[in-house]
């Protein structure tokens, strides 16, 4: 009796059917809607539409030659690059030196992680502050250096960076975190027998530490690459509408803009698919380059 | 076997407690709100014009809210009415703007509208009056005569869908110049009057830039709203500025098309803030407050925020710096020398209080609706509210100049002189219409895109709706 109920799988997927229904309401249901409301005509949220588009993959075509869905994904792009050198590369590099210090590691483990539990808009506001223009925490500190002009820190130039440096700034907490608790999986041992064998702090570092943590580095960068696909609420905050001149739009609030401020909304169903297919894509890519080792 | 069962009990149980969560609540309430139903169902209209019996939530979304100036008249008079009647308001209002927009219409479509909404009566309307969501004030007044019987039917505004009249007025709005007087008098700029030409506005910019402050504070890259109105106003007159062009072409084509490059002109002789393709309408609105921007084209409702600037407490009326709000002035908006004069304004009675058909199926939200409608655009708070403002009145009441702060006193002088008051086109030309020359005003601007071309692209999308 006691054997027979592990191998009766049954009960197993009794279980799973609310979770398969829940997800099948308001995940599958909604994108696979979302596809169909890519080919109809809609200006408005909730709406039906009035029709098909002419041709039905019009919104498709548009995109090809839609400059601003180039910018955005070019943007994306650049995005994933910061995600994967700036924010697992200083999340590595700070882990790193937490694990070498005797005093303090739950001190920094706070501070490190502390920007995760603001919210993005939050945090949005507050950089606001911080670059804006007139009376911008970071021109008034220019201003008391001598600096006698203002600087426009959402310049066309400089634009994309401002948008950047707070969301990298605001996940290295998290990965450090992950690498941390990564590190702290390394056997004793390994770091004992190192010592006595005469092995400096950076030859452990560099012989030890970062061979075992690949794994842990690569299950980040998959994270960090998925990640920057579904930033969304800092950058709107600080840019809406691609300010300025359309130059700092991402994917996601390229998309938003056309659903909910242009009225456009299946076009913004269009780029809704065009970012699960981006995606699943560099999922799969990704997937691949940072491939797991077995050990 | 008892596993198998025991499991599914338990996978049964898990599936009615995730039901519950949107079901079984509801239909206890439903129960209690069909006896209530059927309770004033068989009382008929005999409620009619009277409060409601039993206390009643009502939804109410407005956009008395944030930094209208209206947004504390309207939390006060909600409080007052809940303490009259027992009821009770959820308000959702927020402030005005194009999310605010998307919301309303977005509730509409999934079935979850407000009970009570105010909200503007012309192109944005169009699509929920069309789906029939909401009643108009002739099917109101079969069952309550007396609903907004205090109003001119003909300053309330027709739908464009029907030609019904929905939407309760209660104060009017205007758009005009206002002025921050101290950044005027380090240029050695006078005040400008009704006379006020284009040619004078950009000299006294000239000077007010020479003297190193920014002539004129707007957000062309967030909100160029208030000059493509007035710009293309300029080029017009009041008599066919609410007509929209058929063509790029046609004169009132070229008229938007020249009002477009008046802008870029004002751009390129760099009379908008350095940063005006990047900043927020917040970040130039407070560089006008703070006296670093002579003149801001904005609406009626900006006299609240000017006010709530020159608080130290921008809740509390009693904290008013009335030496600083003296440094604010409004005026009306320089001519171009064609057939609109400066003081040939934007203004009207663009919005007003509708009552959904949901709340107005629900015998104990219809009366509470009513009687919230009534109560807000009653002879004694529609004065309240509209101010300075124009109003549907048919008796206006005497205006109290003692009981208004300084600026809203001169924005009532202002008003005195104005010649004529035209609605804003834009209120028609909704939609992705907009987009080329709204959201694509920085590209105009700066040249990457010609204005006849950011016009005939606005246009084609418009005559294709």
């Amino acid at each position: 009796m006691s054997s027979n109920i592990y191998r009766d799988k049954k009960p197993v997927f009794v279980f799973l059917i609310p979770a398969f229904l829940f997800m099948a309401v308001y995940l599958y249901y909604p994108f696979f809607r979302n596809i169909i409301n890519s080919f109809r005509q809609i200006k408005q949220l909730g709406s039906p539409g009035i029709g098909w588009n002419n041709p039905w993959y019009a919104n498709y075509v548009e995109m090809l030659y839609d400059d601003i869905v180039w910018i955005s994904l070019k943007n994306t792009l650049i995005m994933m690059a910061v995600t994967i050198l700036g924010q697992v590369g200083i999340a590595v590099v700070l882990a790193l030196m937490v694990d070498n210090i005797r005093h303090g590691r739950q001190f920094y483990k706070t501070v490190f992680f502390f920007p995760i539990v603001i919210s993005a808009t939050a945090l949005g506001l507050l950089f606001n502050l911080i670059f804006l223009y007139d009376k911008g925490m970071i021109n008034q500190i220019l201003e008391s250096l001598g600096k006698t002009t203002l600087t426009d820190w959402k310049a066309e130039g400089i634009a994309l960076v401002t948008m950047m440096l707070p969301v990298m700034w605001q996940y290295v907490g998290f990965y450090f975190v992950i690498l941390v608790t990564g590190l702290n999986n390394i056997p004793d041992e390994l770091y004992e027998a190192a010592r006595i064998d005469g092995a400096s702090t950076w030859q452990k570092v560099r012989y030890i530490s970062i061979p075992l943590l690949h794994n842990v580095i690569c299950t980040c960068c998959v994270l960090a690459v998925t990640g920057a696909l579904k930033v969304f609420d800092l950058p709107w905050v600080m840019f809406p509408k691609g300010m300025p001149l359309k130059t700092t739009f991402l994917t996601g609030t390229y998309m938003y803009y056309h659903t909910t401020q242009t009225k456009n909304v299946d076009y913004g169903s269009a780029l809704a698919v065009l970012i699960v297919v981006l995606g699943i894509v560099l999922s799969k890519v990704v997937n691949r380059i940072f491939k797991e080792k077995d050990y | 076997m008892k596993k198998q069962i025991l499991s599914l009990v338990l996978a049964g149980a898990m599936i009615a407690s995730l039901t519950a969560c949107g079901g079984s609540a509801p239909d206890t309430e439903g129960a209690k709100e069909s006896a209530k139903e059927s309770t004033a169902a068989e009382n008929g209209t005999a409620d009619a014009g009277t409060d409601a019996a039993a206390s009643v939530e009502l939804t109410v979304t407005t956009t008395f809210a944030g930094e209208d100036g209206n947004a504390q008249n309207f939390k006060n008079a909600v409080a007052a009415w809940e303490a009259e009647t027992g009821n009770t308001v959820a308000d959702t209002s927020a402030t005005s703007d194009e999310t605010f927009k998307t919301r309303v219409v977005t509730d509409f479509e999934t079935g979850s509208e407000p009970d009570v909404l105010f909200f503007f009566n012309g192109a944005d309307a169009n699509s929920f009056i069309e789906a029939g969501k909401v009643v108009s004030i002739d099917e109101i007044r079969a069952a309550y005569p007396e609903y907004a019987s205090n109003m001119n039917d003909d300053l309330i505004a027709d739908s464009l869908v029907d030609g019904k009249k929905y939407a309760v007025p209660v104060n009017g709005y205007w758009e005009a110049m206002f002025v921050n007087k101290e950044v005027l008098d380090a240029a050695g700029v006078a005040m400008p009057g009704a006379n006020y030409t284009m040619d004078q506005f950009k000299a006294d910019c000239e000077k007010i830039k020479a003297a190193g402050y920014a002539p004129i504070a707007a957000a062309l890259g967030n909100i160029p709203h208030y000059w493509w109105e007035f710009a293309i106003f300029n080029n017009q007159s009041p008599a066919n500025h609410l007509e929209i062009p058929a063509s790029v072409d046609d004169a009132n084509g070229q008229a938007w098309v020249a009002g477009m490059n008046d802008i870029k002109e004002l751009y390129d002789l760099g009379y908008f803030p350095e940063n005006t393709l990047s900043a927020t309408d917040d970040e130039t609105f407070a560089m006008f407050t703070e006296g670093k921007a002579a003149f801001l084209i904005d609406g009626s409702w900006k006299v609240g925020g000017i006010v709530s600037a020159c608080q130290s407490d921008p809740e509390d009326p009693a904290t008013l710096d009335a030496e600083k709000l003296s440094h604010f002035d409004v005026t009306y908006v320089p001519g171009k020398g064609g057939d609109r004069k400066a003081t040939d304004l934007v203004g009207g009675l663009s919005m007003g209080y509708y009552i959904t058909k949901k709340a107005w199926d629900d015998p104990d939200k219809r009366t509470a609706a009513v009687s919230f409608v009534e109560y807000m655009t009653s002879d004694e708070l529609v004065p309240v509210f509209a101010q300075h403002t124009a109003s549907a009145l048919k008796v206006a009441p005497v205006v109290d100049e003692s009981q208004f702060n300084e600026l809203q006193v001169k924005a009532m002088n202002m008003m005195a002189g104005v010649t004529s008051l035209t609605g804003a086109v834009q209120d028609l030309f909704q939609g992705d219409c907009r987009v080329p020359t709204f959201d694509g005003m920085p590209e105009i601007v700066t040249g990457k895109v010609d204005a006849a071309d950011a016009v005939a692209e606005g246009l084609d999308l418009y005559n294709n709706q």
